[in-house]
């Protein structure tokens, strides 16, 4: 059906890493004017195909092609040649730059040796207008917010006209608006006959944007096929290799009318004068853009970062806990989204991990009981469903594993409330579900959730009730019955009457 | 945020550019400034020509290790062995310019062996992955060994002529910052020196762009040894012979006066503008101490607490925003 040869292939690649198959006889084709989805589970092998794509790795076995020719030794010089460019995860930008040198780092226009600065900054603008970067382009990295520096990211791609754009979740840290402005682009793009590679997620967004999709599972390719007549529950479902039932968990109301913690004019980082109560035997979503302060909620309850508060009752005591010990005393336990830095400790055992909090409550000098320890590890493992040796570093399990290590360090404790910060990022289908259900049964039994989400959907179908922050206030309170991706996403935007196209 | 200014930014960028590096040191310009004409009450000579040029020739040797340490801070490094550098090259110079090679072969050697130097250690730190402290703490004891081989003594000779150009009443040093100044500035505005600042804070996105990550540090580490002789040469010529542990103490101060100038230790935080600041904040803190009549030991006090100081300041300013 196609005649053109694709831009960029992969035929029948495999790599292992240790002796650990990663990748088997993956074939994957990106045609000019397409865009093309990745889609699979975190630990399916997507960003070592990718690495595979634009040379950082050379495959054990098969070949990459460009332009229907195999390169023998492909490389990341070759690769940005041959017009390939990678939008990675882990953003490539230096904060003390400006948006123009970092723009055009590695590729700077030059003149008697030195940087071309005005082709630099014009090159730079036209780039930043496609992404409706509009901050001055001396404007240090540093000072932009994470979203605005992804899209300093993407430019920067653009920046060296690709034929072939590959997108590893570039839209994880984007607004709506931003992420509305990444759509339209690479729909524009795609009419320009560049090759996209789009991983992501977001179903959603994978449906409304692309065309074709591969479908990676435990490093073999279950699909490669038009997306044209599947829906998202068909996506899941190549997904996980097996029907998903139903992502979340059946709601039953479990919320009791006694608060678990109650604050009037709470204040803290960007959050002002908040009143909020909330009660036991609920999930609690807090919704809203990204960096509206809904983390600073979460932080200063948890004593975390400074609060101001006018009265506050946590679990029966009066005031904030005010230091991170008494709030975990008072049966607060809180988990953070950047589980790399805050959550875990990488470079340690899973066990030491997950023994962390349980080191903090015994007295200092105490002799440790190793064997107790590891029962309680292996019980916490057996819970949560988190594979593998247990004294293996934390950096060796796949994000969804560690995210269920972050979670489940708390668990010896029975926390009373659950501050949780974006739990399911950057987390695979089938641990989102497990973490669903977690989270429902820990309502059930009584504990209050509060569930800090940029996911959206999750928001509407595993809460009790949901929080729109906007600009340090709480502008909405969503009742199960009010819940609707649109009335979270119009109270987001701060205007009710106007709706966000997908 | 979104205001659409492109008219204004369309057109010139660099100077734009030089401009935001100020930010984070208009403070130290400041204090500097306080210090300057705190000295110039108390030592009213600095304005004439002899005063002037004696205060530059008392700053250049720490302004050029400043530097020299804070390149390769920028690049994500750190060097121990900067004193011991300064000292080979004072001992090089003394031993070769009143000999056969003359003063042009004598620099031409100071240079050679500066860049030498560090480019040998760069490639050790960056191509072996070894940690730079260690490899330029073993560094420092094999250079400042071989400074004692070449001169077991204190001695050797510089050409009365050249000490008297550039430790006499002339303002040869400062004449000689300034060119070394715009030289970094003319390397800053080359892709390759540019890209040390991304290399030095994010290698992995800045080898993922294209960058020669490993030629930017190993270039680093070559300047710095250049700039680490250089200083040992002018040494020289300020006392006219050669000593071989006279550099010494230049590398924790060199280390101060960056930390001074706000450069990070992780490299690719701060500003070359700010390590000069520092570099002569130390050298004028020394001298007006010097001339409020404080003893040495004190003087090392308050210099150690400045230096706290300074690196606490922008801290807690940061706490508060």
């Amino acid at each position: 059906m196609q005649i053109t040869a694709p831009l960029l292939a992969a035929r029948g690649v495999s790599k292992s890493f240790f002796g650990n198959p990663v990748l088997r006889d993956v074939s994957i084709a990106l045609q000019p004017g397409r865009v093309h989805a990745l889609l699979g589970e975190n630990g399916a092998g997507k960003s070592t195909l990718i690495n595979l794509l634009s040379g950082a790795l050379r495959p054990d076995s098969g070949t990459i092609e460009v332009d229907g020719r195999a390169v023998s030794r492909m490389t990341p010089a070759i690769a940005r040649q041959a017009g390939i460019a990678v939008v990675q995860q882990e953003l490539s930008l230096t904060a003390s730059l400006s948006i123009a040198e970092n723009i055009g780092l590695g590729a700077y226009p030059r003149r008697f040796g030195l940087v071309d600065y005005p082709e630099l900054a014009a090159r730079a603008k036209a780039a930043c207008d496609l992404v409706g970067l509009h901050e001055p382009l001396s404007t240090p990295v540093g000072h932009l917010s994470l979203g605005r520096r992804q899209m300093v990211e993407i430019a920067k791609a653009l920046y060296r006209r690709p034929r072939v754009l590959i997108l590893d979740e570039p839209t994880s840290s984007l607004s709506a608006t931003e992420t509305k402005i990444l759509t339209d682009l690479l729909k524009r793009l795609r009419g320009e006959g560049i090759a996209i590679l789009y991983i992501s997620h977001r179903l959603n967004e994978v449906m409304s944007l692309c065309q074709h999709v591969t479908v990676l599972k435990d490093g073999t390719c279950t699909a490669d096929r038009t997306l044209e007549g599947t829906d998202a529950a068909g996506l899941v479902r190549l997904m996980v290799g097996r029907d998903p039932g139903d992502l979340f968990p059946r709601w039953q109301p479990s919320a009791s009318p006694a608060n678990a913690i109650s604050v009037r004019n709470f204040s803290a980082g960007l959050m002002r004068d908040v009143d909020l109560d909330i009660r036991t035997g609920e999930v609690l979503g807090i919704g809203g853009l990204v960096g509206q302060g809904q983390e600073d909620l979460l932080l200063g309850l948890y004593g975390a970062i400074p609060a101001r508060t006018a009265s506050a009752t946590v679990n029966g005591a009066s005031g904030l806990p005010g230091g991170v010990p008494k709030a975990n005393a008072l049966g607060l336990a809180y988990v953070p989204a950047d589980r790399k830095r805050e959550g875990l400790h990488l470079i340690h055992p899973i066990i030491t991990n997950m023994m962390l909090p349980a080191f903090a409550r015994v007295p200092a000098l105490k002799l440790r009981s190793r064997r107790a320890e590891r029962e309680i590890a292996r019980g916490l493992a057996a819970q949560l469903g988190i594979k593998g040796d247990l004294d293996r570093s934390a950096q060796a399990l796949s994000g969804g594993n560690q995210q269920k290590v972050a979670l489940a360090k708390w668990m010896p404790h029975d926390p009373l409330v659950l501050l949780l910060n974006d739990p399911t990022r950057g987390v695979d289908v089938e641990t989102k579900r497990e973490i669903y259900h977690m989270l429902r049964n820990f309502a059930a039994a009584g504990k209050a959730i509060v569930l800090l989400s940029s996911d959206t959907p999750e928001l509407v179908h595993l809460c009790d009730r949901v929080a729109v922050v906007r600009e340090g206030r709480i502008v909405a309170m969503l009742a199960r019955g009010a819940l609707s991706e649109e009335a979270i996403v119009s109270a987001a935007m701060g205007a009710g009457q106007r709706k966000v196209a997908a | 945020m979104n205001t659409p200014s492109s008219a204004n930014q369309s057109g010139a960028l660099y100077w734009p550019v030089q401009l935001r590096r100020n930010v984070g040191v208009r403070s130290l310009f400041a204090v500097v400034l306080v210090f300057l004409v705190a000295y110039g009450i108390l030592f009213p000579g600095l304005f004439t020509a002899a005063g002037f040029a004696k205060f530059t020739q008392s700053w250049f040797p720490l302004a050029l290790v400043a530097m020299a340490q804070a390149i390769l801070m920028l690049s994500g490094g750190i060097s121990l062995a900067i004193g011991a550098t300064v000292s080979l090259g004072a001992v090089i110079a003394a031993t070769t310019m009143a000999g056969p090679l003359g003063v042009a072969g004598g620099t031409a050697a100071v240079a050679l062996t500066g860049l030498g130097i560090g480019a040998t250690t760069g490639f050790i730190v960056v191509r072996l992955r070894l940690p730079a402290i260690v490899v330029t703490l073993a560094g420092s004891f094999i250079i400042g060994g071989a400074a004692l081989l070449i001169l077991p003594r204190p001695g050797g000779a510089i050409p009365a002529w050249l000490s008297d150009l550039l430790a006499g009443n002339t303002p040869a040093a400062f004449a000689l910052l300034l060119l070394i100044v715009a030289l970094w500035k003319l390397y800053l505005a080359t892709p390759l020196g540019l890209s040390l600042y991304a290399a030095g804070e994010n290698p992995v996105g800045a080898y993922r762009s294209g960058v020669p990550v490993d030629g930017a540090r190993i270039a680093a580490y070559a300047i710095s040894g250049l700039l680490s002789t250089g200083a040992g040469l002018f040494v020289a010529a300020q006392t006219g012979s050669g000593d071989p542990v006279i550099g010494a103490a230049f590398t924790l101060n060199s280390i101060a006066a960056a930390v001074l100038g706000g450069i990070g230790f992780l490299g690719g935080q701060g500003t070359m503008r700010g390590a000069l600041a520092g570099s002569l904040l130390l050298s004028l803190m020394i001298s007006v101490m010097f001339f409020l009549g404080f003893t040495p030991v004190a003087q090392y006090v308050a210099q150690g607490l400045i230096i706290i100081g300074a690196v606490a300041v922008p801290q807690f300013r940061k706490v508060q925003q």
